[in-house]
């Protein structure tokens, strides 16, 4: 390899002087056949001759261009021909020419050099842009891939937490089902005590059809209300994904308590429900608010299972604030919140239950943060602990 | 005097089946009143008949258990149907030690409501028989002098009038007397008839 990159090298500096000796010999050859047409073109020829190896073959090929130049000028053209000797009157003319070979010779070597280190450092520079451009192309290309991969990781994480949520919220329904059988029993007994009424008119001896009608048609509105109910608990299991529609705070309160109301009955707690009137819409998944006001009821009535010495009272208020936010508290009488669980409350896993599995409140704080709201506890006077969120109204800031 | 018309009060606070109760029971021939919670039902007047509530155990304010203690606190006697969902079985013996007439769950076929509250209405009417048998009883034996009582005590214990006069250090002829006051102020047909409306009055008096 490195032999067969050395040999071109040698024959093309040899040659590069075999050029330089045939350009002065062109020129000498010129010379002499013009010389009597034309008066002496030496003087034109011999610096085009140097000047030509210099640029083209280097300062090695000029240098040998002007050495033979003034041999063959000193020989052919300045009396006596055919001589290397020099008449004294004639050296000026003679030096002159010499030094105007060399100074020529230097001056076309030094701007040769500098246009090549000029093209050097340009070529120089050009691979560098090239190489940076790539460097630049392979990052810009690693960013895109990045970006796309944070992309799909939040759509993952944004999966995993409608799962999560949705799986807390079976959890808790699962905490429901005497609740759950109350609020399905209620309308069967109604449609069960109705028809009963209605068969019994029908089978008097004379049959009341106005008392049968009337019976029938509360049958009906019993069945109606069972299947309403068995819908509200089937959506609040199905896994659906969050939607955004306008939900009124105070509906999605009533249900919950409703849920909650075995419960409440079974630790023999009092739902006090303070709601505000026409209040704003809110914008969210009505399924997944109707979880967080269940869970914060369901954390207040096992808060107050071990109350005695006052009454187990649970208010649960909604109210329009000035800021055009809507607020819901959820104030028990129960046990409170040492500094410690205070600290603690909202970290998954975190539970002072032995039943729990901690991932109530920091599911529901996820839930209304990402509905644009807050959540936050906060003890109670003189008892207890107040569980609130606040959401943003539709109708935003009153004026 | 003749018995007042006897009525069934139910109480839920959910309204169909308040409504189909009501029906139900109307449907043969039964009084009915219908309330909403167990305040209303506490503040109604309520007129005096042969009775029984038919009373849901889960209600918000005052459940049917609360209403149940209250009852007995205020010494208001009336038969108590008790109708709860499944799976209360702590509630439903809670309820019976309390003396409920019956326990019936949701949904209530409408032939065992019937008969409950038959059942109970006749227990009602023996109830209040009883009681106004006893209130005429004690009247009577209120209207006793001291004296008279002090005879009855002895006589009710089995002694002889002779020996009665020498507990109480006077003649025979004079605890005669006594015994005959005794005897018509009582309304007594016999000494047996005395004698069991006196133990009527003190079994009522132990409780």
């Amino acid at each position: 390899m490195q032999a067969a990159h050395t040999a071109p090298s040698k024959l093309r500096a040899v040659s590069l002087y075999v050029f330089a000796v045939v350009l002065v010999l062109t020129a000498t050859y010129l010379s002499l056949v013009f010389q009597v047409k034309l008066g002496n073109p030496f003087w034109l020829l011999f610096p085009v001759a140097v000047i030509t190896s210099t640029w083209y073959c280097g300062k090695g090929p000029g240098w040998v261009a002007v050495g033979l130049s003034t041999l063959s000028v000193l020989y052919f053209f300045i009396p006596p021909d055919r001589s290397l000797a020099i008449k004294p009157e004639d050296i000026p003319f003679f030096l002159v020419f010499v030094a105007c070979a060399l100074i020529s010779n230097w001056l076309i070597g030094w701007r040769k050099s500098t246009e090549d280190s000029l093209k050097r450092a340009r070529d120089e520079l050009e691979l560098r842009v090239e190489e940076r451009t790539a460097e630049l192309k392979t990052s810009n290309e690693a960013l895109v891939a990045q970006i796309e991969e944070q992309r799909r990781t939040e759509a993952a994480l944004q999966v995993t937490r409608t799962e999560l949520a949705r799986v807390v919220r079976i959890t808790t329904i699962g905490g429901l089902t005497s609740s759950i059988a109350h609020e399905v029993n209620q309308p069967l007994a109604a449609v069960v005590a109705n028809a009963d009424a209605c068969v019994a008119w029908l089978s008097r001896e004379k049959p009341d059809l106005a008392e049968a009608r009337a019976a029938a048609e509360r049958t009906i509105q019993g069945a109606t209300r069972a299947s309403e109910v068995i819908v509200r608990i089937r959506s609040l299991i199905s896994k659906a994904t969050p939607e955004r529609a306008q939900v009124a705070i105070n509906d999605t309160i009533t249900q919950a308590v409703a849920l909650a109301d075995g419960q409440a009955f079974r630790n023999n707690v009092s739902v006090i429900s303070e709601l505000g009137p026409n209040l704003p819409a809110v914008m969210g998944d009505g399924i997944q608010l109707q979880q967080v006001t269940l869970n914060l009821l369901m954390n207040g009535i096992d808060a107050m299972s071990n109350t005695n010495n006052h009454p187990r009272e649970l208010v649960v208020r909604s109210e329009l604030q000035d800021s055009g936010q809507i607020h819901v508290s959820v104030r028990d009488s129960g046990v409170g919140l040492s500094a410690e669980v205070l600290a603690r409350l909202f970290e998954p896993f975190f539970t002072t239950r032995s039943k729990g599995i901690g991932m109530g409140l920091p599911t529901s704080r996820s839930i209304i943060e990402a509905h644009g709201g807050k959540l936050w506890a906060e003890p109670n006077q003189p008892h207890g602990a107040v569980f609130q969120f606040t959401l943003p109204s539709v109708e935003g800031p009153s004026r | 005097m003749k018995e007042p018309e006897s009525i069934v009060f139910v109480i839920d606070d959910e309204k169909l089946i308040r409504d189909g109760l009501q029906s139900l029971l109307k449907s043969v021939g039964l009084r009915v009143e219908t309330f909403a919670s167990a305040h209303d039902f506490l503040a109604a007047k309520r007129s005096d008949a042969p009775a029984c509530l038919v009373l849901d155990v889960r209600m918000p304010g005052l459940s049917g258990l609360d209403l149940q203690l209250k009852l007995i606190e205020d010494n208001i006697q009336i038969p108590i149907i008790f109708i709860t969902g499944h799976g209360d079985i702590p509630m439903s013996v809670r309820a019976m030690k309390e003396g409920a007439h019956e326990f019936l769950t949701k949904p209530v076929r409408g032939q065992d409501l019937l008969d409950a509250v038959q059942k109970a209405i006749a227990g009602d009417r023996g109830l209040r028989k009883e009681r106004s048998e006893l209130a005429g009883i004690r009247a009577r034996f209120d209207s006793l002098t001291p004296r008279e009582k002090e005879v009855l005590d002895l006589v009710v214990a089995g002694l002889l009038n002779k020996q009665i006069a020498d507990e109480l250090g006077t003649s025979e002829l004079t605890v005669k007397t006594h015994r005959a006051h005794v005897m018509e102020k009582t309304q007594a047909d016999s000494l047996a008839h005395l004698v069991r409306m006196a133990e009527r009055l003190k079994a009522t008096l132990r409780k």
